[in-house]
């Protein structure tokens, strides 16, 4: 009976969002937004009285058997997993070595500034320190998909901010997935550091040399998915090696996704790999994410301070970190240029366009929760406080992208406008000479 | 010549013997427009993308079907994790030089490689054509169209008469 409902849960779970993904990549809005929403309703049906519990094993805690749920938890960290695997893939490494001077100190400030502001006020608030630390790294990586899409739209994609921001937050992702570590990791600062570098000299050094012969070897055996499964195969590998040393499976996966990215060889999995993880896993793990959110915890109005602390820290910390790493730096323009008005302005574009969090912010999340930074008794807190900052940030950055970049908007409009004339100038002129001639 | 010698031999035969010479490939410089590129892409398959024509260091290659990513205007593309790098081809993405779109990790074989490696490396990576590269240096190229060109000359260069019934091949042998 139980399979029944799992297989049933799966399959409603997986429409559901695809047709949220759908619903609001409409409002040019990140469709993982509608995968997160139509797992609230979901998860939420037995606090509206519609379902059951013993019909609803996507909820942990509901009328089913531990197995039940623990195989939803379990098909959900898959999803994290192949998230991790799927954006390392594709992950352009060229970006990261174009990286400048302003990409990478506003990187390091904007991850930095909004994880020692959290950290701080959710220890004032009372929350232990490593559970602060936890909430604080919620808040590191920027979700650049949404900012590309509003600079694409704005036609400001390639200019001098859009293309720092798009070289910071390919670091940026990298250093919110890497703190995690931290928050979950146990035992000493010291063996804890010893245990990181051990894992990239293993994975990250050896990996890299290696892949090359590890594929080779894959090819030769011939037989159906061969060099998917194999490397997805040793992807699991170095997930478990990094879950058995600092409960991030993640790293292990994100890891053999940078690696495979190297080569051409490991790009063209690509499409394999986001047939599982997109046709199946992912948004799974989204709507899971959703369902998680207990509608009860509105009830008590520490979750909804939380929430909202959080929320300001996301926006405020972004701001400041990034816009003021960008300032520092006059854009390499020289110490004449950081007094300016114009330094200052682009600084600010630069942080409005970090504010977006969206998938490793519930990765996040997700780690911290399962590897017990984040307790148990103050989950559905943090749950529900990070869903709000999500759509917050979500909701908030393209308007504030188009005031911040109004100017440049528009100037464009201007020289459009001012072709137009021209050729209308042109073209009268022509009929002029045409009628002189006559 | 039976059909079946006919293939071994085709199979056995080395790439460096069939690869053309780098003047016949569509090759272009980073620095390229994309006008240029989708000009040449009207005839060819796929463009080769280079540091510089003396040095001929691969950079990358623009498949055909990569025109697709060029032309799509920003709300067709989905936004993931890390997956920005389709977006950033396109046209309405500020993309303008050939190497703003190019792929960069491109699939190369060895001149000393044979038509069956070529084969099975194409069919397993679902590829139409192969870089044929020396260290960074791109060499020649090897395509599904030069292997059918190769597989028809060695027919009739053989004097080769087709054995296999019924097909309609026949009637293209000399």
């Amino acid at each position: 009976m139980e399979v029944t409902w799992i297989l049933f849960t799966i399959g409603v779970a997986l429409i559901l969002a695809k047709i949220g993904d759908s619903i609001i990549e409409r409002f040019e809005l990140p469709g993982v937004l509608g995968e997160l929403i139509m797992g609230m309703i979901l998860g939420n049906l037995v606090y509206f009285g519609i379902v059951a519990p013993q019909y609803l094993p996507i909820v942990s805690g509901s009328g089913f058997t531990t197995s039940a749920t623990e195989i939803a938890d379990f098909l959900a960290k898959l999803g994290i997993i192949f998230l991790l695997f799927l954006g390392a893939l594709d992950t352009d490494i060229d970006q990261l070595k174009k990286t400048g001077v302003t990409a990478t100190v506003s990187t390091v400030l904007g991850v930095f500034t909004p994880l020692i502001l959290a950290w701080y006020a959710l220890m004032a608030m009372g929350y232990p320190s490593r559970e602060a630390f936890a909430g604080g790294v919620l808040l590191t990586a920027t979700s650049i998909g949404l900012t590309v899409r509003v600079m694409m739209d704005l036609g400001v994609l390639r200019s001098e901010v859009g293309a720092a921001s798009l070289s910071a937050s390919v670091m940026d992702d990298f250093l919110g997935i890497a703190l995690v570590i931290f928050a979950v990791g146990s035992g000493s600062l010291l063996n804890l550091t010893v245990k990181i570098v051990a894992f990239f000299i293993i994975t990250g050094v050896i990996g890299w040399y290696l892949v090359d012969y590890y594929i080779k070897f894959a090819e030769r055996l011939h037989v159906e998915k061969g060099i998917l499964g194999m490397a997805v195969g040793m992807m699991f590998i170095f997930a478990s090696l990094a879950e058995g040393w600092f409960a991030a499976a993640i790293e292990g996966a994100f890891m053999m996704g940078l690696i495979l990215s190297k080569l051409p060889e490991g790009k063209r999995l690509m499409e394999d790999a986001r047939a599982i993880g997109y046709g199946l896993l992912v948004p799974f793990f989204f709507v899971h994410t959703g369902a998680m959110l207990d509608m009860k915890v509105f009830e008590n109005a520490n979750a909804l301070v939380l929430a909202a602390v959080m929320s300001v820290i996301a926006v405020i910390g972004k701001i400041l970190g990034r816009g003021f790493g960008a300032w520092i730096t006059a854009w390499g323009r020289g110490r004449e240029f950081l007094t300016t008005r114009e330094n200052a302005w682009m600084s600010l574009q630069m942080g409005i366009g970090s504010i977006p969090r969206t998938e490793v912010a519930l990765v996040d999340l997700m780690v911290a929760i399962q590897g017990k930074a984040i307790p148990p008794s103050d989950a559905p807190k943090f749950i529900a406080a990070t869903l709000i900052f999500i759509t917050v940030s979500v909701l908030i950055t393209p308007p504030l992208l188009k005031w911040a970049f109004a100017k440049e908007i528009q100037e464009a409009k201007d020289a459009k406008a001012a072709e137009k004339v021209g050729k209308i100038q042109e073209t009268k002129e022509r009929i002029k000479e045409l009628k002189g001639s006559r | 010549m039976e059909l079946e010698s006919a293939l071994e031999k085709f199979h056995s035969l080395k790439l460096a013997g069939l690869i053309p010479k780098p003047e016949s490939m569509p090759v272009v410089t980073e620095d390229t427009d994309i006008m240029s590129v989708l000009k040449i892409l009207r005839t060819r398959h796929h463009v080769w993308v280079v540091k510089d024509k003396k040095s001929m260091e691969l950079v990358g290659v623009i498949h055909y079907l990569d025109v697709m990513d060029i032309f799509l205007p920003p709300d067709a593309h989905k936004f993931k994790l890390g997956m920005t790098s389709r977006t950033l081809r396109s046209l309405l993405g500020g993309a303008e030089k050939a190497g703003d779109v190019a792929e960069r990790e491109v699939l190369a074989i060895e001149d000393t490689a044979t038509v069956l490696d070529a084969l099975i490396k194409m069919r397993r990576y679902r590829s139409q054509v192969l870089a044929v590269v020396e260290g960074d240096v791109l060499v020649g190229e090897i395509s599904l169209r030069i292997l059918i060109d190769e597989f028809l000359r060695l027919l009739r260069v053989g004097g080769a008469t087709w054995k296999s019934l019924g097909s309609s091949s026949q009637s293209e042998l000399p």
